[in-house]
């Protein structure tokens, strides 16, 4: 077991590291914002955390903290600007505005170190730490999905329009979505680079946004534990999949599809609904199922439907 | 100048070409497809291997990529796509899942073509074309920068027109404005749907053969750059507007081209991103797009 975890130590860093990158775009499309921005915020926390322990020797818990406050901040700001958007329009918005961080980082000079990037960020951030801080997230998110204000955030993302008109305030939510995204992706992004002591414009790319969507779509996108799910899955499956050699992209592209395709709810979603027809497989179901009454009533719906002038059989489906 | 404003021109004709058939797909159909890329990148490749074995000349090369990109790009909506929009509850879960799914498609024919290909460019030698230039003075354009030219703007007002003033293109823009009460009037959504895929792949297949001539070679990976490029374009000038695309392409293309010869290059990536963002954020319409009609 003690061998095992230290061969593959990096693999167990990357699955918490990610799955807090999942939830920082879980926790938009929860409450129905297609956000990439948490992708933009590992950059800045991931850039923030190196520089400062770099030039300043700053302790770990500063200079992710500062990551962390930075991209929140960058949060809120882009939540007002982006204000007037929704669905694919905000989607692009949000990848745009995280690549183009990863283009500012190349032309950063010194400060970002360049296409290059940074190297020997050197600290004494731990395993244990970053497992800690994932913990504490996780409750955090599970206890925000339950109850009274988890069934808000449910009625903005299916219906931000009746949601309104329940008095929830869902300018506000999207905000508040907005910064603990940002939050949560600066978080992932410091810790990352800490823990690998370098940072280069190339951890940020399009392959980064790609990566953490389809750890969500895989997972199930409506609870944080999609995310883990996701998160677990994808970090693990390029070791599993050597079997298959050179064609492992292949594969993981018909994973992601045919996830995209066929299982829209995710894993997880999948997992609940068998979990629903197994608790519900016992009860008793009224004979003929609820279109009984009605057999009594009309034996033939349609030529009930036409005595009551009703549309022909031809016309209807 | 002259010669920057003609490079300009080429590769916003390029530009031109693979966002035509995205932003009819878009804007039509409702298909934001994220699998073009790819298919602009595996229809240059398809034909890359064929005049490998047989010398082809450049129309037969051309044939090969917009015959193969219009049956991959069916194939996309056939698979999933259709399935997808089908059992879809909702327009925007079908919208984002959509998305996925061509990400998903896309990373297919890339791992086949950088596998086959170990990931090293490759080119039309093989083919009995051959580039030559012209030099007129004060530009210097080669044939297939006319051939290009000529092309993405034939082809362009060609689709507009059609949209404009054929039946089949009028039934298509109702889909785009409400698809449900089109489909009442008797439009045939589904025939429509793959017609328009195939037409997209096809322009995406012609746009990779061009681009392979027109560079020399190109990498497995060019296609995902040209993605948010022509992205780019489309959010410039406005989903579903042709003559947007057109205008959206070439200025694009124009700021690029500035960058390039103006500064060291480091920031021309971030030109489309920035285009991008700030037209979003100014004018999520676009510059000639219409207004989005609001379907509850």
């Amino acid at each position: 077991m003690n061998a095992w975890y230290f061969s593959h130590l990096v693999l167990v860093q990357s699955t918490f590291i990610s799955f807090l990158l999942a939830l920082s775009i879980q926790v938009p499309l929860r409450a129905g914002v297609f956000s990439f921005a948490g992708v933009g915020s590992y950059a800045i926390g991931a850039y923030t955390a190196a520089i400062l322990t770099i030039r300043a020797q700053l302790a770990p818990v500063l200079a992710i903290g500062a990551g962390v406050l930075v991209a929140a901040a960058a949060g809120y700001l882009l939540a007002l600007l982006v204000a007037r958007l929704s669905g694919l329009y905000l989607g692009m918005a949000t990848i745009s505005f995280a690549l183009f961080l990863g283009v500012l980082a190349t032309n950063g000079g010194d400060l970002t170190g360049g296409a290059t990037g940074l190297y020997g960020a050197i600290s004494t951030l731990t395993t244990g730490h970053v497992v800690a801080v994932t913990v504490v997230v996780a409750l955090l998110l599970a206890a925000g999905e339950r109850g009274a204000y988890g069934r808000r955030v449910d009625a903005v993302r299916e219906d931000p329009h009746l949601a309104v008109s329940l008095g929830i305030d869902v300018t506000r939510v999207r905000r508040r979505v907005f910064v603990v995204s940002g939050a949560l992706g600066a978080a992932a992004g410091g810790m990352n680079s800490l823990l690998r002591t370098t940072v280069s414009p190339e951890t940020v790319g399009f392959h980064l946004v790609v990566t953490a969507l389809t750890m969500i779509i895989v997972g199930g996108a409506l609870s944080w534990a999609g995310a883990a799910i996701g998160a677990v899955i994808f970090t693990w499956l390029p070791s599993v999949l050597q079997v298959v050699g050179d064609w492992q992209l292949v594969v993981y592209g018909v994973i992601v599809a045919a996830a995209a395709v066929w299982v829209p709810g995710g894993l997880l979603g999948l997992a609940q609904d068998g979990w629903h027809r197994l608790r519900t497989r016992h009860r008793p179901i009224p004979a003929g199922g609820a279109a009984a009454p009605v057999a009594v009533v009309a034996p033939d719906p349609a030529q009930e439907l036409a005595a009551l002038g009703g549309p022909a059989a031809e016309a209807r489906p | 100048m002259a010669q920057d404003v003609l490079n300009a021109l080429t590769l916003g004709s390029l530009y031109l070409l693979f966002a035509l058939g995205m932003s009819l797909a878009w804007g039509t159909i409702g298909i934001l497809n994220f699998a073009h890329g790819s298919i602009f990148m595996f229809a240059a490749f398809t034909a890359h291997l064929l005049v490998q074995e047989v010398p082809l000349p450049l129309p037969a090369m051309l044939a090969v990529g917009v015959l193969v990109g219009a049956v991959l790009s069916l194939l996309v909506q056939v698979l999933a796509f259709e399935p997808i929009q089908r059992r879809a509850t909702d327009h925007r879960k079908a919208e984002m899942q959509i998305l996925v799914g061509g990400i998903g498609i896309a990373i297919i024919p890339l791992a086949v073509a950088q596998y086959l290909t170990r990931s090293v460019p490759f080119g039309y030698s093989a083919s009995t074309f051959r580039i030559s230039t012209y030099d007129w003075g004060f530009v210097r354009v080669s044939n297939v920068q006319i051939v290009t030219l000529v092309a993405a703007f034939g082809l362009a007002a060609v689709i507009g027109w059609w949209l404009r003033a054929a039946r089949p293109g009028l039934a298509l823009r109702a889909i785009g404005v409400d698809a449900e009460v089109a489909s009442m009037m008797g439009v045939d959504r589904r025939r429509l749907a793959l017609l328009t895929m195939a037409v997209a792949g096809g322009l995406a297949g012609l746009a990779g053969v061009l681009l392979t001539y027109y560079l020399g070679s190109i990498a497995p990976e060019t296609g995902d750059a040209f993605l948010l490029k022509a992205f780019a374009a489309i959010i410039l000038g406005g989903v579903g507007s042709i003559a947007g695309v057109v205008l959206g392409a070439l200025v694009l293309a124009g700021i690029e081209t500035l960058v390039l010869v103006t500064t060291s290059g480091t920031w021309a990536p971030a030109i489309a991103f920035g285009v991008i963002f700030l037209m979003l954020l100014v004018r999520p319409n676009g510059l000639l797009g219409r207004q989005e009609v609001r379907r509850t």
